[in-house]
């Protein structure tokens, strides 16, 4: 049950709010980014080591800004949906450019796929823009590697202490990926709001060609543009840190306790805003019983990011 | 299907280069100019007039009836710089059918003689009955082999499949003669009923699987029983495109046998572990 509330004043701003079991969701925006996205299929002999393989190769994947790529893991594939007839796992991975993922595909893979035992590697994406996947990798066989082709696609056949590690040569990149769409979960009760924000990224994971790159799905450091300090490009956001609420220009009501953010990449606009859709929809079926108490974005004004996600629009 | 059907009115009295026919070529043309195109290679070379009864209309498909006897095996150049559309041979053909060919399926009905496919790059093949020596393979004035595309032929072929051959998958349903592969640079040959004495002098790369060998070079040497990642995409990347056509599957683990040692030895025969 839901209702519309006119002017509703939240600390720092006016803005019209719904509530949706008891719940405030906030007449605003997730304001977001254009990215370029690349996906990669990864197997093994078993899905356990199908996984370990990918969630290695995704890690220190948070923010592109830190890290040099946004990484995760967005669905686990059945023997069907795999070139090698074994269990696998399809990541994704976000840069700024093609070019930016380049470096970052060739060392997450070289160091933590090729090394994976059992694994094996794949295009996980069809487009037009390819960029390379075993192109550098093959060199560790050190001349003994060898290559075959198949339809459209080249293997390389690296081997290594337990056999061979193949893996395919290119995969598809698309400029067309979004990155920073995102959901903040607002609420008294530390617990029942992770809680909440967990079955939220439960719900996102099952739309594919998306991925939430940070632990867990959850982002407790949501930050603001600019700092004070020289030499950095991002600091928290203060007016979201609940300890902050009487000594800083606050976005929060008295009592919140906590806020977690989820930030969603995808390949393409759609899957974003549907991802967006799942989570608040998971959040607002929850309802107010486990502490939450609203649900905001992110935005930097409507000025930086070119894909605009209004709340009332997924609900 | 649709398309223009060459019937051939009786046993050809010379050899008919039928490289010109093609269903794209056919298709930019009269029904006076298609009967005016030279077949015959002796000097008062025959027409396709003289030689063929047409019917239908031109379309993506090609079909050519010869008599199905030996005499079929008249018609040389069959699907020669083939890039498009279907050609449907309804009998045997001669010597270099495919030659060049880049695109579009060519489907014989009945046996092929030699030199099948040589330099080819793209385009898809099935002989229901078999073929001669050099499928796949290099002729002279070439620098490789096919470089491309799928070949499947029902019965057995000849000597020195793939000579230099580069790209592409040849799959026999039946035997091999003797040094398939040889010069092998790349690309997959299949034979499911095996290979004959002395396959792969000279390879470089490349992958030849089968069920047995009759003899080997002694220039090969075995690498043991594995389980290879490969032999399972190569498979289901064939059932993938070819269905039914596509060779049963590989056991799991297949003996590697490595060479030709004579050169960089990259090159491997699979067969199924004993």
């Amino acid at each position: 049950m839901s209702q519309t509330i006119p002017g509703q004043t939240i600390p720092g701003q006016t803005i019209p709010t719904m509530i949706i079991n008891g719940i405030t969701v906030d007449d605003t925006f997730a304001e977001a980014f254009g990215m370029s996205g690349t996906g990669i299929i990864i197997t093994a002999d078993t899905m356990k080591w199908a996984r370990i393989a990918a969630v290695t190769a995704t890690g220190f994947g948070t923010s592109v800004i830190g890290c040099g790529a946004e990484c995760g893991i967005d669905r686990e594939l059945s023997t069907d949906e795999t070139p090698d007839g074994r269990p696998g796992v399809r990541v994704l991975m976000f840069g700024f450019s093609p070019d930016a993922l380049i470096p970052q595909v060739k060392n997450r893979i070289g160091q933590c796929v090729l090394t994976s035992p059992g694994s094996a590697c794949y295009a996980g994406l069809e487009a037009p823009m390819k960029i390379g996947l075993g192109k550098a990798p093959r060199f560790f066989g050190d001349g003994f590697q060898t290559a075959k082709k198949l339809g459209d696609s080249r293997y390389w056949r690296v081997p290594v202490m337990d056999g061979e590690f193949v893996i395919e040569e290119t995969t598809s990149v698309t400029t067309d990926a979004v990155g920073g769409g995102n959901l903040l979960i607002v609420g008294t009760d530390r617990a029942g709001v992770l809680e909440t924000t967990e079955a939220a990224v439960d719900a996102i994971a099952k739309i594919n060609d998306v991925i939430t790159p940070f632990p867990g799905g959850i982002v407790r450091s949501g930050s603001k543009v600019g700092t004070k300090y020289k030499g950095m490009f991002a600091s928290t956001n203060d007016a979201y840190c609940p300890t902050l609420r009487g000594a800083t220009k606050s976005e929060l009501a008295a009592g919140t306790l906590t806020v977690l953010e989820i930030v969603i990449d995808g390949l393409t606009s759609k899957v974003v805003a549907d991802a967006m859709r799942v989570g608040l929809k998971a959040v607002t079926g929850i309802g107010a019983n486990k502490g939450v108490t609203r649900v905001t974005a992110g935005n930097y004004g409507g000025k930086l990011g070119q894909h605009h996600y209004h709340l009332k629009d997924l609900i | 299907m649709s398309g223009l059907t060459f019937r051939l009115k009786a046993p050809a009295s010379e050899r008919l280069d039928i490289s010109s026919l093609s269903p794209a070529k056919l298709a930019k043309l009269s029904g006076h100019e298609i009967a005016s195109i030279k077949v015959g290679m002796s000097k008062h070379a025959l027409s396709v007039g003289d030689a063929f009864d047409i019917s239908g209309t031109a379309g993506d498909t090609l079909t050519i009836e010869g008599p199905g006897d030996v005499s079929g095996a008249a018609l040389d150049f069959a699907g020669a710089g083939l890039d498009s559309g279907t050609l449907l041979i309804v009998g045997h053909v001669g010597s270099q059918a495919a030659r060049k060919m880049t695109g579009g399926t060519l489907e014989i009905r009945g046996n092929a003689g030699n030199s099948l496919a040589s330099g080819m790059s793209g385009g898809f093949i099935h002989v229901s009955g078999s073929a001669g020596d050099n499928i796949g393979g290099v002729l002279p004035g070439d620098r490789f082999g096919m470089s491309g595309g799928t070949i499947v032929i029902e019965g057995n072929i000849g000597a020195r499949a793939g000579d230099k051959m580069r790209r592409g998958t040849i799959i026999i349903r039946g035997k091999t003669g003797e040094g398939s592969g040889t010069r092998m640079m790349g690309g997959t040959i299949w034979a499911e009923g095996g290979f004959g004495p002395l396959p792969g002098l000279m390879m470089r790369r490349g992958t030849l699987i089968g069920s047995k060998v009759d003899r080997l070079l002694p220039t090969f040497v075995d690498c043991g029983n594995h389980d290879l990642v490969i032999v399972q995409i190569l498979s289901r990347h064939l059932k993938a495109t070819l269905g039914d056509l596509a060779p049963k599957p590989m056991p799991l683990f297949v003996q590697k046998i490595a060479g030709d040692m004579a050169t960089i030895g990259k090159g491997e025969i699979l067969l199924p572990a004993a």
